[in-house]
């Protein structure tokens, strides 16, 4: 892009700022009236895509997809090969999941995903992203303190674990695929899936087994 | 652009919100803006990476303190009013002065379940193979540019090694209107202790998934 648009992209900004309604419901809903007006929206088009991502889209896929993972050696060697081909075996395809690359936690590797230019995530198969994971404070010390940020979180990390952050600045995906707890040998794909949480395949947290007491 | 957005190793913003509520969205306005750029046809080309740039050029103080989804409809307003298709007036009211002629009706709820399937592919065939190899040592170009570009401040003018090719891909700093030339992409990993003094004596790395534009052999 050249440096006279960025600058009229920089203009219009400003002139919006001047001018749009300063509480964002109101700006949302006047978006929307003149999306409607102009014929580019259907309001019932907006509610089914809310719908699908609220109750449909979201980490469970995720959590399907390490359960299997955990279970079944030939599909875990697929998915490391071509994640986007993984996730579209159990049907999960989908936005942003074009270029997803599967990273796996061992004894000796801790991975910790990051968008630190925007908030690129593995819509596919982990949904809406947390609020947390789109701010300044998580982008800005993921890939700096990515020990301090698991800590915050409630994990630690031990010194001789090797951390591997993964910054999101191209178009790959990524999604981690944390350790199987032990004492769930014997455990099937549904009940291991439940056990799975949405920070462990971020990375910001790392220990699923206290959760097996429960599952 | 050395803007806002690079916030990779910048310090000061404080605490994570460790303790958000699980739901998806937590303000009904959030839920409609996110479902409204789902839904809504585009009334001009708009790549991911001129979205990108165009949210980048949001006003600091702006970018730090609005909503995610906000700077969305921001951004979203922005790229309308560049493109000629609305106007801040119509913005600010959400009155239609002017119809858009000869679009398409808009997206129907029955197609959602078919669009949720969809999946954009970057990478694009080409004759070029990639420069570098795995194991190949690396180092990253020291400048920035004043457009939009992919190769965080934190991580410029720094040695690394390839750690994968992930195939050719279209390169965002060119690709604004959707059509740019593809280069390799490759993964780059980053010793931690070459990029921060705090994690000397560590074996943590970071990775980057970087253009070949970027890098140099070192």
């Amino acid at each position: 892009m050249s440096e006279d648009h960025s600058g009229r992209i920089g203009a219009i900004h400003r002139e919006l700022h001047s001018h749009l309604p300063s509480a964002p419901e109101l700006r949302v809903k006047a978006l929307e009236s003149l999306l409607v007006e102009k014929g580019l929206l259907d309001p019932n088009t907006v509610d089914a895509w809310i719908e699908v991502y609220t109750e449909q889209i979201g980490p469970k896929r995720g959590a399907e997809v390490v359960a299997r993972a955990w279970t079944d050696p030939a599909f875990r060697d697929r998915l490391f090969a071509d994640g986007t081909a993984g996730i579209t075996e159990l049907g999960f395809e989908g936005w942003a999941g074009g270029h997803l690359r599967v990273v796996p936690n061992t004894p000796a590797v801790h991975n910790l995903v990051v968008c630190t230019l925007c908030s690129c995530y593995p819509h596919a198969v982990l949904g809406i992203p947390p609020n947390w994971y789109k701010t300044a404070a998580y982008r800005s010390r993921a890939v700096r303190d990515p020990r301090g940020v698991i800590a915050e979180f409630g994990d630690a990390i031990p010194d001789d674990v090797e951390v591997r952050v993964w910054d999101s600045t191209a178009e790959v995906r990524y999604l981690v695929l944390p350790e199987r707890p032990a004492g769930t040998e014997d455990w099937d794909v549904a009940r291991l899936a439940r056990l799975v949480t949405r920070n462990s395949m971020i990375g910001t947290e790392r220990d699923l087994g206290r959760l097996v007491g429960r599952g | 652009m050395d803007g806002i957005h690079d916030l990779g190793g910048r310090q000061g913003y404080g605490p994570i919100d460790v303790n958000e509520p699980p739901e998806p969205f937590h303000a009904p306005w959030e839920a409609r803006l996110f479902g409204i750029t789902r839904a809504f046809t585009r009334p001009a080309m708009f790549s991911i990476d001129l979205f990108r740039h165009v949210r980048e050029c949001i006003d600091p103080a702006e970018y730090l303190t609005r909503g995610y989804y906000d700077q969305w409809l921001l951004a979203y307003a922005v790229l309308m009013v560049d493109a000629e298709a609305v106007t801040v007036e119509e913005l600010a009211t959400g009155k239609s002065a002017k119809a858009i002629p000869n679009m398409p009706p808009p997206m129907t709820p029955a197609k959602v379940a078919t669009l949720t399937k969809a999946m954009s592919r970057f990478d694009r065939e080409s004759d070029t193979g990639p420069t570098f190899a795995p194991g190949d040592k690396v180092k990253t170009i020291p400048f920035g540019s004043s457009g939009h570009t992919r190769l965080p401040q934190y991580a410029r003018g720094r040695e690394g090694q390839i750690e994968s090719f992930r195939g050719v891909h279209t390169l965002p700093d060119t690709n604004m209107a959707g059509d740019g030339p593809a280069q390799p992409l490759y993964t780059v990993s980053f010793l931690a202790a070459d990029l921060w003094l705090g994690a000397a004596g560590r074996k943590d790395h970071v990775y980057l998934d970087l253009w070949e534009s970027y890098l140099e052999r070192a």
